[in-house]
């Protein structure tokens, strides 16, 4: 399905989506036979660092965030950026929760350009928050 | 300025800014990108398997295959902790292709206060370039550098 610069206002809001992030998803993420940062599969590690449980790595929930809008945004569409800041370490079995909401669109570089603000939210508090842009096709 | 509010920045961490590293390359795996699509459970039909194309998070993972551009990151304060990201995309990844990889530092700043304290941050960038010279992707980083015996517990990442 192709979504259509021409359809989207701004303020619609995308359907949340949840996402459990664990241990064994994070070591899968970057690949069981490269090393990463030890607090992405180590509870205590992760305690040591004064979170409470493995961290959720950053890139993953990213590309969490990346995948939510080009669902939203259908087959036709090409995500041009994604900028996010960290609010909050999240920890590995707690659910998070993807909302977002079109902020902005604009023709920009020949382009049909929608942003997004994009935030995940862990036990009611926004986590991870972000800006994402997308090139839509036009009906015309 | 009270003794622990001292620039801890000094010229030749400024003199970094804007230096490009030496080039690395880094190769867009089809094992990476189908490890990724299958952890996050991504079925889009534009990259799956036989395409020829790579989920535009596949960056991710560019750094862990040397693909970090060869900057140096300046590191003035022993906690670190990663606080913002941004990818850019100017076309998607092809399986396979060969990417140049530039690094440089890009900014560094200080701030007083907050739940680090005295704390540093320190932004670096990454461009990749295809075999052509066209910019491929981008992909800036900012951490967050400060003293673990002075800050808050918690905190961001």
């Amino acid at each position: 399905m192709s979504r259509y610069y021409e359809d989207v206002r701004v303020d619609d809001e995308l359907e949340p989506v949840e996402k459990l992030p664990t241990e064994d998803l994070a070591i899968d993420f970057f690949g069981r036979d490269n090393p990463t940062n030890p607090a992405f599969a180590d509870a205590e590690a992760g305690r040591r660092m004064g979170i409470g449980g493995a961290l959720v790595p950053g890139v993953l929930k990213m590309s969490w965030m990346t995948q939510y809008v080009n669902d939203w945004a259908g087959a036709e569409a090409e995500v041009g950026s994604i900028r996010v800041a960290f609010r909050r370490p999240d920890v590995a079995g707690k659910p998070l929760v993807l909302m977002g909401r079109v902020v902005d669109k604009r023709q920009e570089g020949g382009k049909n350009v929608v942003e997004l603000e994009v935030v995940t939210i862990a036990d009611g508090e926004p986590s991870v928050r972000g800006n994402i842009t997308v090139a839509l096709p036009s009906r015309g | 300025m009270a003794e622990d509010e001292q620039s801890l920045i000094t010229d030749e961490h400024r003199a970094l800014i804007g230096v490009p590293g030496e080039p690395s390359t880094v190769v867009v795996r089809e094992a990476d990108a189908k490890r990724m699509r299958d952890v996050l459970g991504d079925t889009d039909p534009r990259w799956a398997d036989g395409t020829g194309m790579a989920p535009p998070y596949v960056i991710a993972f560019f750094g862990g295959r040397g693909g970090g551009g060869g900057r140096a990151t300046p590191q003035l304060l022993p906690g670190a902790i990663l606080t913002q990201q941004e990818w850019k995309f100017s076309r998607p990844f092809k399986i396979g292709e060969e990417l140049k990889a530039v690094g440089q530092v890009f900014d560094i700043r200080e701030r007083l206060g907050g739940r680090y304290g005295h704390s540093v941050l320190v932004t670096t960038s990454t461009d990749y370039y295809d075999a052509d010279g066209q910019h491929v992707a981008a992909s800036l980083l900012t951490i967050t550098q400060f003293d673990p015996a002075r800050a808050g517990r918690g905190g961001s990442e």
